[in-house]
């Protein structure tokens, strides 16, 4: 056992200190000892390689801290397991770790020892965990496991248990960017420096800016915020500006209903997001980074906040990184909270102190942001991906990917899904291969009809077009947009006209008012759309929903005006079908739009439990006194749903009002 | 810095303005939200212009750095405009007969530039809101009537008698019968008035139910 971390010096000959450091530091660390030889100092090295994988005690335990997991009670998981392991004297280590992205399994712990296979049980409670570590560590049994990471023959029931890698929702991953979420402990820098952390920024260090540039042009690496502009360009334009200072951001604003990857990579690898911004610093010439993060996601700012005085006190921060005469620091700031926030314009405002309106561009922020200087903005997920780059090299990256767009992006499955996730797989990669392989297809008995892709402002490709490939020119020509990787599975009971309604509610609360065609038009789109599913609509309401959605989508200021028509043009697009049943039979097909339903009770399977009548809001349930059975006043009843959800035999059903 | 404008082509300082290099070589854009040098928010987009290529860039804040062309007439831009202006005349009170701009204002101006209906004969009227016909006893139809005509009867001296037709916004006709009721006007009087030139209209249906509804929640 020892105390000695990756980040201390090995010996005395090793000269690196905060005010002296060395610009080997890293490679030292996991190659070295590099400026002697010393065939102890190689030794710890690998011992502690060893330590950080199965701890310090040859056990470990990982259980994930993350807001998704937390959610599902990991916390209570994590202090069921510290109260086991103490109480049966085991000497296990016991961990954090972000979250693989599996939300179905959570919240998941995972086991390790040097002997044993690495298993990780899936749903786990409190209750359950006394019997998951005595099965475990002391009767070697893996076969409640719900996968296993490795096989190595010396655990009862290994054989019963799938790999993680043959499983369709692993094997078909990419994992680039995510590499490490759920595998390392994020408020770690030496576990994220062992698992090659810092190498981008170290080769960059050595390299200079105009070979940083060239490598992430050569990667061909897009945005992956929501416009896929060239990050190679951006940067190359605000290295050229002759102002200083200049100013580099990241923005983890994340505010997509449905869209968590951000929020999981900055909460399982939030190193990787500083390093990038780092190496973003230095190649603009910037000495001073912010990173913008939504306040409603406390935990990742707290990991920002970790991450940031670990590499300051490590000096991967502050005067003279890695002895490069590079000076540069990182500022968390959070954000005001509104979806408009993660618009650049506006981030910057909200950062200068201002209200957070968007502004009119030009000037692009890389010619005049913050303060009027120039000023870099990029997501959290596109600087992980130029960190990565930067380690690993462009060739690497530009192996997956379509023509115009290289390597992978997080998406997050959500919707009627039987595997909600965030998946990473390459650009390209079909719609049908994520909602179907990856996210397991629709739930229960129903049938996907549609999947929203690119978060509210994104639009609804039809169950006939799922073969489609996932880039920015497709999903563009097909009404719909990348954004920043939210796909909603919409299945057979949904009404589009309803869904259209839904994201429009939520793009015309979002809207920050600033200008006209976005506040009044999606304000007055809101009204036809909430006529049409009251079955008041009309023919000319067709004509102006369209002309006023092409109105708003051309001239607003910013890109929240620019892409919120979407959902209503892409149903228009592939669901006439729907809006002119409401509009011509004042039927609505999916049963959803409570005006144009009536709830019936077949007198043939009701039991007469009274459980409908017990629970209708307006007693609009009456009893038959001939046959015993119930039945609903249609005049009384007001549409409510509640008898047909409370029905244990499913007696009731909806047909329309108008027939 | 040369831009060229509706293929006129005009020598400008960095960064002037579009819409005061338009001014220069006499192109009128329809302006609405700007105060030059205090309000350059490009709120309301009637102003927005084009590049080549299709790009909309609103005139009032676009400014020029590089030699640019910009089309600032054309019938997508006009339709485009109109539409942003219907949007906010849209949630505007339009009460011009007791609004003490009385027509003087940008909106009445630009309604008529865009050519768009809404706004009624007070907005063109001569007389103050204390001297407002209506007041006097006189029964007169301009706020439920399309303006357009200049106020040619009021400025001479009689009443409006709605010749132009009936304004368009059921919302503001119910807004004028709430006031003629208030000023002690029968609506039936209003109504037969009103017959006398929209008989043939099929609008008149409108106006009677608007009138129903306000005398029902009376
Ligand atoms: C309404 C709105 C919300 C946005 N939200 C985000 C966000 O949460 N995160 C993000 O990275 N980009 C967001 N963007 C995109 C940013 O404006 C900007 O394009 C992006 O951060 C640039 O980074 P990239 O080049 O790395 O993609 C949003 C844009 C709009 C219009
Ligand atoms: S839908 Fe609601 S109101 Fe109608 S009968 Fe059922 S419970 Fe009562
Ligand atoms: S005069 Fe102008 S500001 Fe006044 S109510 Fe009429 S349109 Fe509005
Ligand atoms: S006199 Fe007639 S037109 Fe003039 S303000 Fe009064 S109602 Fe309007
Ligand atoms: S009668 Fe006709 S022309 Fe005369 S003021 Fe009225 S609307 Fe105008
Ligand atoms: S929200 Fe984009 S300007 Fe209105
Ligand atoms: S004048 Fe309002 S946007 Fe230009």
């Amino acid at each position: 056992m020892s105390c000695w971390s990756l980040l201390d010096r090995c010996c005395e000959k090793c000269s690196c200190t905060l005010n002296n450091p060395c610009s080997n530091f890293i490679d030292c660390r996991i190659t070295g000892p590099l400026c002697h030889d010393d065939e102890q100092c190689r030794e710890l090295r690998t011992r502690r390689f060893e330590e950080l994988r199965y701890g310090e005690t040859g056990s470990k335990i990982r259980v994930p801290i993350a807001s998704c997991t937390l959610a599902t009670g990991s916390e209570a998981v994590y202090n069921a397991i510290r109260e086991a392991v103490g109480k049966m004297r085991l000497k296990v280590t016991v961990t954090i770790t972000g979250c693989h992205g599996l939300d179905f399994i959570d919240p998941w712990v995972e086991f390790t020892a040097k002997d044993m296979p690495t298993a990780i049980y899936g749903n786990v409670k409190p209750g359950d965990v006394p019997k998951l570590i005595e099965d475990y560590f002391i009767k070697r049994d893996v076969s409640k496991a719900f996968v296993l990471r490795d096989r190595k023959g010396t655990a009862a029931g290994e054989d019963k248990v799938p790999l993680l890698e043959e499983l369709d929702f692993w094997r078909k991953q990419y994992k680039w960017v995510s590499r490490n979420c759920g595998f390392v402990n994020p408020e770690s820098l030496e576990e994220y420096i062992a698992n090659g952390g810092y190498k981008g920024l170290s080769r960059a260090l050595k390299e200079g800016p105009e070979r940083v540039i060239d490598e992430i042009l050569r990667s061909g690496l897009r945005g992956r915020g929501g416009a896929g502009f060239p990050t190679g360009i951006k940067w190359r334009i605000a290295r050229q500006q002759s102002a200083t200072p200049k100013y580099v951001v990241a923005n983890a604003d994340e505010g997509d209903p449905g869209a968590f990857m951000n929020r999981l990579l900055a909460e399982s690898d939030p190193f990787r997001i500083v390093e990038g911004l780092t190496i973003a610093g230095y190649t603009v010439g910037a000495s001073q980074g912010y990173i913008f993060v939504r306040a409603e996601k406390p935990l990742m700012a707290r990991r920002f906040q970790i991450a940031v005085e670990e590499a300051r006190r490590h000096g991967l921060l502050g005067k003279n990184i890695l002895n490069s005469g590079f000076d540069f620091d990182i500022e968390v700031i959070l954000s005001a909270g509104a979806f408009v926030c993660g618009e650049e314009t506006a981030m910057l405002a909200a950062i200068e102190g201002k209200r957070a309106w968007p502004r009119q561009r030009p000037p692009y922020p890389a010619e005049r942001g913050l303060w009027n200087k120039p000023t870099v903005i990029n997501n959290v997920e596109t600087l992980a991906h130029a960190a990565t780059i930067m380690a690993e090299g462009a060739n690497k990256f530009t192996e997956v990917g379509t023509e115009k767009t290289k390597g992978t992006k997080m998406f997050c499955v959500t919707g009627s899904v039987q595997r909600v996730g965030a998946y990473e797989v390459p650009v390209g990669t079909s719609i049908r291969c994520l909602v179907e392989e990856l996210a397991g297809g629709a739930m229960g008995n129903c049938k996907i009809k549609a999947v929203q892709i690119g978060g509210p402002s994104g639009g609804c490709i039809p169950a006939n077009l799922l073969d489609l490939p996932i880039d920015y020119e497709t999903l563009q020509s097909a009404g719909a947009i990348m954004g920043s990787g939210g796909i909603v599975v919409i299945s057979d009971e949904n009404c589009m006209v309803d869904v259209a309604k839904f994201f429009l509610t939520f793009t015309s609360a979002e809207s920050c008012g600033k200008c006209v065609p976005c506040r009044v038009g999606l304000r007055v789109m809101w009204n036809i759309l909430n006529k049409i599913t009251n079955g008041e609509g009309s023919e000319e309401d067709i004509d102006t929903l369209r002309q006023l959605a092409e109105t708003v989508r051309t001239s607003s200021l910013c890109a929240l005006g620019g892409t919120a028509p979407n959902p209503v043009l892409s149903t228009l697009r592939y669901f006439m079908d729907e809006y002119k049943a409401h509009i011509k039979d004042r039927v609505c097909p999916a049963y959803v739009c409570s005006a144009l339903i009536k709830y019936r009770i077949n007198e043939e399977s009701c039991i007469a439990c009274r459980q409908c009548a017990l629970n209708c809001p307006v007693n609009a349930i009456f009893r038959v006194e001939e046959s015993g059975k119930y039945r609903i006043d249609e005049k009384a009843c007001i549409s409510c749903g509640v008898c047909f959800t409370v029905c244990p035999v499913k007696a009731i059903s909806k047909v329309s009002a108008s027939g | 810095m040369k831009v060229k404008i509706d293929g006129k082509e005009v020598e400008v300082e960095p960064g002037t303005t579009l819409l005061s290099a338009a001014e220069k070589v006499g192109i009128e854009i329809p302006r609405l939200c700007v105060i030059p040098g205090l309000y350059e928010g490009s709120s309301c987009r009637v102003c927005l212009v084009k590049t080549p290529a299709g790009r909309l860039f609103p005139a009032c804040n676009y400014r020029v750095y590089r030699d640019e062309e910009f089309v600032s007439n054309s019938l997508d831009l006009w339709e485009m405009r109109r539409v942003n202006f219907e949007l906010i005349l849209k949630f505007h009170r339009i009460e011009c007969w007791q609004c003490y701009r009385k027509g003087q204002c940008s909106l009445a101006t630009l309604s008529k530039e865009l050519m768009v209906e809404g706004i009624p004969v007070c907005s063109e009227c001569p007389l103050s809101p204390s001297e407002c016909l209506l007041q006097k006893g006189i029964l007169c139809l301009g706020m439920i009537t399309q303006s357009g005509c200049r106020a040619e009867c009021l400025f001479s001296g009689g009443e409006c008698w709605g010749c132009r037709g009936p304004i368009s916004r059921r919302d503001l006709i119910e807004r004028a019968f709430e006031h003629y009721i208030e000023l002690g006007y029968d609506v039936k009087a209003v109504i037969s008035k009103a017959e006398i030139f929209w008989n043939s209209l099929s609008e008149l249906k409108i106006v009677k139910e608007a009138a129903d509804r306000v005398v029902d929640r009376e």
